[in-house]
């Protein structure tokens, strides 16, 4: 897209300031060695087995999500202003769903409609009212950020049921170690690989009232999960069990694995479960996931669940636009880092503007996820256009709109060599009783020329994220 | 008036069940217009009290001694004032607005709701029109105890014409629902006279705005919600209130069976 | 320990045991199709490995008339649960699902050993399963090594080590099962070759040679893969082991099972050579077999079963 700001390159065609010693690097490889180093990267992940199984095709087909060997690089200083802005917008999406469960003052000073809160299906009735430890309902934040062509930061979307990605974060950086050892004595990039600690530490530090030494368990949906591999990843650096449902009981609102010497009590679940998966006896009667009592253990506060049940009603996309008013009403503070321009289509205004101009406009399901239920403007045929806007019409607030953005773009190596592909960043806040934010994240690329679709399920891939220790200061090129 | 109440649930098994947990909603609420004289509930293994979002008694029962049959009996006296539909005060634990929106159980299709549009219109008093509406789903979903399964939702409810008090509380939610009012479900007993056929019983509530109280609609009967009732559990729908909720390990085929008698007066 | 990670790492480690013991079998049999022998008895041969694997009814039922490839069937029929393919899959499903508890070069190697498997597989008649039986011995070897060097010893150390004990004992006894079975079948005319193959597929013809001199006859190789300690595949050797690993984890419900145990390699210890007699061998290799089943069960329902209740 004309306009995308470039990470490496600036706009006189020299690379940037903070890229320079990369870029040197860069341009004296040849085509060959990415290619060749790209291949093994290929094969070390089969071996890994760092693979997702695809349903409904023949044994032996698990993919592996594209990753390119030409990593996305953040100057220090603009990394600390990342890293400001999110522990801000986080601590204000944990503030505004802990208002939620608990007094709803935010709702009582009409700063958000009740009914958008209380009428969306991502609220749980089931937790109003049970308090959980240091007032912590998402641990684990994944926020994509993207560069507008400016080259500000805006939040696109926060992620705050069960985030997933951040072990991507930590192969592409061990896979890019391996690939390219002498990168890394040339440039100083802050270590990740220290997340699992943090992240360990940080479920310790919400474990319930009482509880010095708290048993931590990974409870993953099982190995036929597409994010199987992250679950057993993580709980194997954690060094605590991976867990399913059937693992789990109830007895007297405490909740115990079974072990092969017997029963052991659980403390916290870092679960990568969803809500209405987690217990039959609350939640979906059909759910073979879950554990069931496993709610009654946690409204009698004996577990922690990690993200608390109920999240979703802070990272729905019909929410989304409120968060800038959270972060004043709760924080008292202007935010860091923007919102993407939202329009509220349930709002009449706003839904005649967005009618007006549904060709450079990108419209949103408010309860979708996964870059399905979308419709991207100016790549969308007269017919898409003329589908989706008769589905608007039929229920306008099921939807946002928001501009058309030129995602920044990155070097990425493609079958005719290094060319811009657009990329999105998506970085872990972890939040208990301190927060913390591993200086790095996931940086998802679109692979096919001009696409701004980064997710993976959409033919998107990923690179490493390089945040320098000591960047040269960046000069804005006028 | 005094309702005594007898309910006895069992089931059985085929094969050894090596552990058994249930939710009980089988307590009735403590309110205002309801007051219990004696109550208890008779069950193997062990049991954990706790009261649940919608403000309902809940009780944890796990059994995890090997066994093929398991036995609930609750017996109990609650004393109940008339109430001419309109329940308690009840601390407010949920905002009326949680119970507006459809759940999985209360969806609507397009003929529910042109059936809703139409079957609850015509007067400015709400409740005439609740219970008017109340009429209109009675007929629609055609009352028969006993010899069938409940319908899992309001819409095949709504199709099969026919189904249990649970259907036709289901059905009625969805409609007010679909017009935008807040509905609950509520399942409770019901002392239907001496030769009333029924006792597990299950009706729903509907928010009065103008008022700010709930006014409760017994559907089956087209009428509002009296004396005769008890509540024992309050929900968006079945599964938040049902009375027995419950998962178990091993066991194979279940056979269950209830017996459910409320009366005026003691009884054998 | 969780009981369902338990129960996955003692089936990883029992299906690559078992992909081993069926490559050894039909490496035998391989090398046995080389010896001058007249069809019959070849075909009894066969069908001898079949039945000692319980893999004839299966076989039956995918090949009517038996005129089948056994060998291509034993190693790679996806849908016979018990194919060199099948179990290295099963192997490796287990593997995946208990990543995070094994170290992770044992989960490679075995994910490794699954991708190359499929290369086999692509390959066409008698080419598909040239190497085959080397390779899946090897690779057998390597994961052994590799989880011995690398992982803790911890409980998933002994729950892996309890399978491939366990399996290897019920593979031992199984090879011994086909040729004692083929043998009688060929009227007792003992065929001396056929056991040197097998103690060449057991990786033991130089060991037999240290310990006894002279010809090799049966009741000798049954002596020592059945009574002999210092034989790595023996039965009695692999009981010492399932037991020693069983004490490392033994739980408040396992006593039975840990006595089951104790008895066989008893028996074992106290057992006479003159009970291996070729007349009485087939008989005693089934009485083992179960034997080793009913602890199999035990340890099943002791420590992998997920039960409420310890």
């Amino acid at each position: 897209m004309k306009g995308a700001w470039d990470e490496m390159i600036g706009a006189d065609g020299r690379a940037r300031a903070h890229c320079r010693e990369y870029s040197d690097w860069l341009l004296a490889q040849g085509m060959d060695r990415l290619e060749a180093k790209s291949a093994e990267a290929d094969a070390l992940f089969h071996r890994f087995g760092i693979t997702f199984a695809v349903y409904g095709q023949a044994e032996g087909t698990e993919r592996l999500i594209p990753f390119d060997v030409v990593p996305r690089v953040l100057p220090q200083e603009e990394w600390l202003l990342l890293e400001a802005g999110l522990k801000q917008r986080v601590g204000a999406l944990n503030a505004f769903i802990a208002d939620v469960y608990d007094a709803q003052d935010i709702l009582r000073a009409g700063v958000i409609p009740a009914e958008q809160v209380l009428c969306n299906s991502q609220y749980r009735p089931e937790v109003q009212g049970v308090a959980v430890p240091q007032r912590i309902y998402a641990h684990i934040a994944g926020v994509d950020v993207i560069r507008a062509a400016d080259g500000r930061f805006l939040v696109l979307e926060d992620n705050l049921r069960v985030p997933s990605g951040v072990s991507y974060m930590l192969e592409n950086r061990r896979m890019m170690m391996r690939l390219f050892p002498e990168l890394f004595v040339r440039c100083q990039v802050a270590p990740v690989e220290h997340y699992p600690e943090v992240l360990l530490a940080n479920l310790c530090s919400v474990a319930p009232r009482g509880v010095d030494h708290p048993t931590v368990v990974l409870m993953t949906p099982g190995a036929y999960n597409s994010a199987y591999f992250e679950h057993a990843f993580l709980a194997q650096q954690m060094g605590i069990e991976l867990v399913e449902g059937q693992d789990m009981f109830v007895r007297d609102d405490i909740l115990y694995m079974r072990t092969t010497r017997g029963p052991q009590r659980v403390d916290v679940i870092y679960r990568r479960v969803d809500d209405d998966f987690l217990d039959p006896l609350t939640f979906r009667a059909d759910s073979t996931l879950g554990c069931p009592g496993l709610m009654a253990a946690y409204r009698a506060g004996n577990v922690t669940i990690a993200n608390a049940v109920g999240t979703g009603i802070a990272d729905d996309k019909s929410i989304y636009p409120y968060v800038p008013e959270m972060i004043r009403f709760y924080l008292g503070q202007e935010p860091l880092i923007d919102n993407v321009p939202t329009r509220v289509l349930r709002r009449p205004d706003d839904l005649a503007y967005t009618l007006a101009h549904l060709e450079e406009l990108v419209v949103k399901e408010v309860h979708g996820a996964g870059g399905y239920g979308m419709l991207i403007g100016p790549m969308a045929s007269k017919d898409e256009i003329a589908a989706f806007r008769a589905r608007i019409i039929a229920d306008p607030a099921r939807y946002i709109a928001q501009p058309t953005l030129a995602l920044s773009t990155c070097p990425t190596l493609v079958n005719a060599g290094l060319a811009p592909r657009h990329i999105d960043l998506r970085p872990f806040v972890l939040s208990g009783k301190d927060t913390t934010i591993v200086p790095g994240g996931l940086t998802r690329v679109a692979l096919r020329e001009g696409s701004l679709v980064v997710n993976s399920s959409q033919g998107g891939g990923t690179k490493d994220t390089w945040v320098l220790e000591q960047g040269a200061p960046e000069r804005l090129d006028a | 008036m005094l309702l005594h109440v007898r309910h006895e649930t069992v089931y059985s098994y085929a094969e050894a069940v090596r552990y058994t947990i249930q939710a009980l909603r089988l307590t009735p609420r403590r309110e205002a217009r309801q007051r219990v004289v004696s109550w208890s509930i008779q069950a193997p293994g062990r049991r954990i009290e706790q009261v649940d979002a919608h403000g309902n008694m809940v009780h944890y029962l796990t059994v995890e001694s090997p066994h093929r049959e398991l036995r609930l009996l609750v017996n109990g006296v609650v004393e109940t004032d008339e109430t001419d539909g309109q329940p308690n005060s009840d601390a407010l634990q949920l905002s009326p607005l949680a119970y507006r929106t459809a759940s999985s159980l209360t969806a609507t299709d397009a003929a529910l709701a042109a059936f809703a549009a139409d079957a609850f219109a015509g007067s400015d008093d709400l409740r005439l029109r609740l219970l008017r509406g109340a009429q209109a789903v009675a007929a629609a979903v055609a009352w028969r105890p006993g010899s069938m399964q409940a319908s899992d939702t309001a819409i095949s409810a709504f199709q099969h014409r026919e189904g249990l008090c649970q259907d036709q509380a289901h059905v009625f939610i969805a409609c007010c629902r679909a017009l935008g009012l807040s509905a609950r479900y509520v399942s409770g007993y019901l002392y239907a006279g001496a030769e009333g056929s029924v006792a597990s019983h299950a009706w729903a509530e509907v928010w009065l705005d103008s008022l700010g109280h709930w006014y409760g609609v017994d559907i089956t009967h087209a009428r509002p919600v009296a004396g005769q009732h008890c509540r024992l559990a309050v929900g968006r729908d079945y599964l938040d209130a049902a009375p027995v909720r419950g998962m178990r390990r091993g066991g194979g085929q279940e056979r269950m069976q209830v017996t459910v008698l409320v009366s005026n007066s003691p009884q054998q | 320990m969780l009981s369902r990670t338990a129960d996955h790492l003692y089936w990883l480690a029992r299906y690559l045991e078992r992909a081993e013991t069926v490559a050894r079998m039909l490496e035998a049999e391989q090398q046995l199709a080389m010896l001058p022998r007249p069809a019959e008895s070849a075909e009894r041969s066969r069908r001898a490995t079949l039945m000692a694997l319980g893999a004839h009814e299966f076989y039956d039922t995918r090949a009517p008339g038996a005129t089948g490839d056994v060998l291509d069937f034993l190693a790679f029929d996806r849908e016979y649960p018990d194919s060199i393919v099948s179990c290295i899959s099963r192997a490796r499903e287990n593997a995946r699902a208990v990543r995070g508890s094994i170290a992770s070069e044992v989960w490679e190697t075995i994910n490794a050993t699954w991708l190359e498997m499929r290369t086999f597989e692509r390959r066409k008649g008698a080419e598909r399963s040239r190497n085959l039986f080397e390779f899946v011995r090897q690779r057998s070897h390597m994961i052994r090594g590799v989880h011995v060097v690398a992982m803790l010893r911890d409980e998933a150390y002994h729950f892996l080590r309890i399978g491939s004990f366990l399996e290897r004992a019920d593979g031992t006894l199984r090879l011994l099962d086909a040729r004692s079975s083929s043998t009688a079948a060929d009227q007792g005319a003992i065929d001396p070759h056929e056991w040197t193959v097998l103690l060449r597929t057991l990786s033991a013809f130089e060991a037999y040679r240290k310990l006894f001199r002279g010809a090799v006859t049966p009741q000798r190789v049954a002596e020592m893969f059945i009574l002999r300690p210092d034989v790595p595949r023996s039965l009695r050797r692999c009981m010492v082991e399932v037991r020693d690993n069983l004490h490392a984890v033994v739980s408040s419900t396992s006593a039975e099972t840990e006595r089951r145990a104790g008895a066989l390699q008893a028996a074992l210890e106290f057992g006479r050579a003159e009970e291996l007699l070729p007349p009485l061998l087939p008989a005693y290799l089934t009485d083992k077999i179960e034997q080793l089943t009913l602890i199999g069960d035990g340890i099943a329902r002791d420590f992998l079963v997920s039960e409420a209740v310890a």
